[in-house]
Formats: C-alpha cells, structure tokens, sequence
C-alpha cells in the first residue's frame, strides 16, 4: 500500500486524503454561508433600477428591514423580465424572487395565472390603509398617478381640456408620446372615443386621427421631456408624477385632467408563491405601506400615496393634490388589458409606429 | 530515426489537440447550446400565460415570412447595412492607407485616436449624436442662428446611417492600416520601377494583396450594421425600425421567445447569407 501511495504521489495525483481535506476545505464556505443565513435572513426584491431603486433602497430596507436583521437584494431589470422570470419558475417549489414591484396589469396577468400569493390585512396590517379602489387580493398598491394632459406652459395659451384637443389643426406635429407607454395611451384614446376604458376599437381609431395630425413618438418616458423644453412638441399625454418631477426640473410644462376622465397608473408589490422568504416578503410590503416610506415615494418622484394615512403637507400635498371638482378617475381593466396585450403591441408596432 | 520523428510530431500534435480540446468544448459549449435552444424555442408555440407551449411548428417562420412589416423591416436593416458598410470602405480605406505609411510617432498618436471612440460604448456614442441631431441640439442651434431654419435629424434613417458608420469605422481603419502595413513597400516601390505610375502601382500590386483583409473588414462591418441595436434605437427612434430592436421588442414587451427566437435566427441566418456572398464576391485567387 505504501508503495502504491508513493507511486501516485510520483506521479502527481492525490492521495485519498488530499482529496478528503480538499473536499471539506471547498465545503467550508457553503458551510460558513449557511450558518450567516441562518442568522440574517436575505430577501430578494426584483425591481426597476435607478431612482426607484434607491428610493426603496431609503425607504424600505435601511430603517424597517435592517433593523429586522433582513438583508435586501434587489434583483434590477425591466419589468417583462421579472415577469418572465416569475412565469417561468411558478411550477417550481421555490422561485428566487421574494417581491416584485410590477403595474397594475402586470399584477393582474400573474394572478391570473395562480402565481401570486394572496394579500390580506392579517398578514400585512397596513393593507387596512391602502385605497380600497386600487387593492386587489393579490396585489398591494405601492402608489399611483393620473394620466394627464401636459401642454407647454409658455407655448400653449389655451389648456387642452380633451384628447380631442390633441387631435385639432392648432396641435398638428406638435403633440408627443412616449412609445413605451402605448397601453396607457391607448386608454386615454378609449376613454375619449367612448367613455369605457377597454373600448379598443374606439381607441384605435382616435390614435390613427392624432397619428395622422403629426403625432411624434419617443422611446421613453425621459426623451419625452427634452422635447417640450425644446419647442418640437407642446401637449402629449402623461402620468402627473412625471409632469411634477418635470416641472421641479425647469421644464416649463403643466399639467390638465382630461374631461372624458383620467386614466390611473398604478404601481403594485406582488409576492410570488412559490417566495423563498415569503414572510419577510409580506413585512416588506407592510413597510412600504408605511406612511414614512409613502412620503419618500411622493416627495421624490411625485407619485400619489396608496394609502388614507400617509399624510402629506406643504408644497407636496399642493402639488399632488387633485384639483376641484374632482376630476373622473379611472381604474384600467386589467382583465381586458391582460387579454389583448399582445395584439394590442402588435396592431401599435405596424400600425401607430410604422405610418 | 525518421520513424521516431513522426512518432515524436503525433505525440506533439496529440498534445497540442488535448491542450486545445478543453477551450474548444466551452466555445461549442458557450456557442452552439444557446444557439440550439434558440432554434428549438423557435419552433414552439407563444402563449400568453405559459410563455411557451412545447411544439414543433413553423407557424413563427410563416409569420416572418408571409407578412409584409416583417419583410420591410430587413429590407431596411439589409439596407442600412449594406449603406453604412459601402460608406466605412470609402472613408476607412484612404484612412487607414494614411496611417499605414505615416512614421512614428505619428502612426502610433493617430491609430490610439482611432482605437479611442472604442473605449466609449456605443450606446454613449448614440447619446452623443443625440445631442448633435437633436431639436435644441448643436446643430440646431447654429442652423437656427445663421439660417433661422431648425436642422433635425434625431429619429430618422439618416442620423442612423451616420450613428452606425461611426461606430463601425474604427474598425475598417484600424484593419485597413494593419493589412496596408503588412504589404512590403518595395513591391510598389519595383512596380514604379519598372515603369507604373504610383496609381496604377497601388491598383495592381497593393489593393490585389490587401484584399483577402479588406474583405474580412467589410464582413465584419456588415455583421455589425445588422445587428445594430442601440444606433437604430437611439437615433431612429420608435418608428424606425431593424431587426436586432425588432427581437428585443418581441422578447421584452410581448414576451413571445418563439417568435423572438424566430427573429433572431432569420437575422442571423441572413447575415451569414451576406457575408458568404460578400466572401464569393471577392475572386478566388484573392480570398484569404
């Protein structure tokens, strides 16, 4: 035997104990790691980026889910990428995304595939707060903003009070939307067609009439704004945050609530079923419900709180305020939205973009 | 004796194929698996709920091929393509014949100013010519200023034109001067010698050894301009459309990964169509 081990040490092969002390020396970090999770638990949140991030990041994890010993990772991309993600995992015992922050339509769509966790005030108290009108049982509203009517503030004398508005001589090649946006703009189109939010049909129609005054589109929300500063376009069709953002920009725009009603953005938080962490998911949703993180929320990108208690005052509660007498408010069908998404992007992309 | 070298050079060679093989599997590995998928998720169904239904039908290749949006928007992606390589040749070849017969330290100064705009993404570079193209932009602003008309051309096929030979040209120059620079000067040097003027020297003893590189160059810059993404993207705006943005709105806004990978395989497909022809076009006697 002693020869044999001689002879495969000769030869540079290890002996059956390197091999032993160098399979427990690769284990040691596993096993290091699995006994640090067991003492901080780790949730995993899939969201957008940038400000949203950060403002989650500010309001969320550093003072309600530290001091809980929950360390948050936020899993970045765009929002059909986390849907796909969840799509994909959802007959798996356990996905890898704790909450996600998706729209309204989005939240809708994987509930109706049986992907979501349902939601109640017993295992989140704060949903007692949140606008009844915007709760769903499987999503909590995160926030909300209007869909608006922006126009120049210093090239457009008369305020568009309709998407009619948009659609006459005086506004030829001067109106603007964000291409992105497309279901949401169709909604607005709908509701001056007809009144009825999921009237497609009407919808299509009034946006083939803008496209042909002129309608210029622009990849996203944020090459929307340079335009309006620029003098290339002067009304477009717009969430209130962004104009409130805008306008503490310097870019001189405003906004107007569409008599045929508004169509309302809404931003939800979802847990998956198949959550790793779901109970530190649901704490998590608690605390963004909380009035503090709401406030953080409105202050920085000018979205309107989800719940009755949040409390906004100043110049904020000013600017967020709805104007007198207020305005329709519509809640988009996510049911219909969810089941013509897919022909609703294709008819956008050959028709509205391509003439 | 000379059975012993033979024995010795397969052993060599044995050693050089088992040092090779591993490199080789992660390439075939990290190639020809997502391309296999690819192919296979292309012949699956799209559903919205399930994202994908197992199958093996062509109906995402009818789709391409039977509807005219799809078509016109590789006719315009072949188009841009073929443009902006045609455009690279014409301003990367006196560039980089320049370059290949400047002495240094200039050479060095001017090929590091070209490899340069590489060192920035191309999406960087995108939002550089915004900022030229755009309405408010520089350009608009000077035409504004001496001819009080407003010059845009943010989102539209020329602007992307521009974006796309930008980005592409480095590369011809930077492969035009190597190729130039490995081509002995004395060979023209014999031709003026033996009587042909300097034109007629470059055209029958240069340009016929630069070919087989100048033609590997143009491929490329073609392979480029198809798969642009975030030029046509940036500078075309929403209703301009190519291929490469085309995928990515299937795959990121409509979820449809058969389709999606359907797109992507014809793009790809048709690509490799170009550049073997561009490849035949270029005489026997000259290919690489």
């Amino acid at each position: 035997m002693e020869d044999i081990g001689k002879r495969s040490r000769g030869r540079g092969l290890p002996s059956r104990r390197t091999v032993l002390a160098g399979s427990a020396a690769l284990a040691m970090p596993a096993i290091w790691t699995s006994g640090a999770r067991a003492q901080s638990s780790t949730l995993v949140v899939s969201t957008w980026g940038g400000n949203f991030g950060r403002l989650l990041t500010e309001n969320v994890d550093v003072p309600f889910m530290k001091p809980l010993g929950i360390e948050v990772v936020q899993d970045i991309g765009g929002e059909e990428a986390r849907v796909a993600k969840i799509q994909a995992q959802r007959m798996l015992p356990q996905g890898n995304i704790d909450v996600a922050c998706v729209t309204g339509g989005v939240a809708q769509r994987l509930a109706d595939l049986g992907a979501l966790e349902p939601l109640n005030a017993a295992t989140v108290p704060n949903l007692a707060h949140a606008l009844p009108n915007l709760l769903t049982p499987t999503a909590a509203p995160q926030f909300y903003s209007p869909q608006v009517l922006i126009y120049s503030s210093e090239r457009v004398k008369e305020p568009p009070t309709s998407f009619a508005d948009l659609l006459e001589p005086a506004y030829k090649n001067k109106v603007g939307l964000t291409d992105g946006n497309f279901p949401f703009n169709m909604m607005a189109a709908a509701l001056y067609a007809s009144g009825n939010i999921t009237d497609v049909a009407g919808a299509k129609e009034a946006m083939i009439r803008l496209n042909k005054n002129g309608l210029k589109l622009y990849p996203s929300v944020d090459a929307t704004a340079p335009p309006f500063k620029s003098g290339e376009i002067d009304a477009g069709i717009m969430f209130l945050a962004r104009v409130i953002s805008w306008q503490d920009s310097g870019i001189p725009v405003k906004a107007a609530f569409p008599k045929e009603g508004a169509a309302l953005y809404v931003s939800s938080l979802v847990v998956p079923k198949n959550a790793p962490n779901k109970q530190a998911a649901l704490k998590y949703i608690n605390a963004m419900l909380e009035p503090s993180a709401q406030q953080g929320f409105a202050a920085k990108l000018g979205y309107i709180p989800a719940t009755d208690n949040a409390g906004l005052s100043g110049t904020l509660a000013q600017q967020l305020a709805l104007p007198v007498p207020a305005p329709k408010l519509v809640v988009p069908d996510y049911a219909a939205m969810a089941a013509g998404s897919a022909d609703l992007a294709d008819w956008w992309k050959k028709t509205i973009q391509r003439s | 004796m000379s059975d012993a070298i033979i024995s010795g050079r397969r052993s060599r060679q044995l050693g050089g194929t088992v040092l090779l093989a591993p490199a080789t599997l992660v390439v075939l590995i990290m190639l020809a698996a997502p391309l296999a998928l690819l192919v296979r998720y292309s012949f699956n169904r799209f559903s919205p709920t399930d994202l994908m239904i197992a199958a093996v039908t062509p109906e995402n290749y009818v789709r391409f091929f039977t509807d005219p949006f799809y078509l016109e928007v590789m006719r315009t992606t072949i188009g841009v393509a073929l443009l902006s390589t045609v455009l690279c040749l014409i301003l990367g070849l006196p560039i980089g014949w320049r370059l290949s017969r400047m002495r240094p330290p200039w050479r060095g100064i001017f090929i590091f100013a070209m490899i340069m705009p590489l060192f920035v993404s191309s999406t960087v570079r995108a939002l550089g010519w915004m900022i030229l193209f755009a309405r408010g932009g520089v350009l608009d602003l000077g035409s504004s200023y001496f001819f009080q008309r407003h010059f845009e051309m943010q989102f539209s096929s020329t602007g992307v034109v521009i974006g796309i030979v930008s980005a592409n040209l480095p590369y011809m120059v930077l492969m035009a001067q190597s190729v130039f620079a490995g081509i002995d000067d004395r060979l023209s040097e014999a031709a003026r010698g033996l009587g042909a003027a300097p034109v007629r020297a470059f055209w029958r003893v240069i340009w016929p050894l630069a070919i087989p590189g100048i033609a590997i160059a143009t491929i490329m810059c073609l392979i480029l301009g198809m798969n642009a993404y975030a030029t046509p993207i940036l500078l075309g705006g929403p209703r301009f459309q190519m291929m490469a943005p085309l995928v990515y709105w299937e795959f990121g806004t409509n979820n449809n990964w058969p389709f999606a990978s359907a797109l992507a395989f014809v793009l790809m497909a048709t690509t490799l169509l170009l550049a073997v022809v561009a490849h035949t076009l270029v005489p026997r006697r000259y290919r690489a």
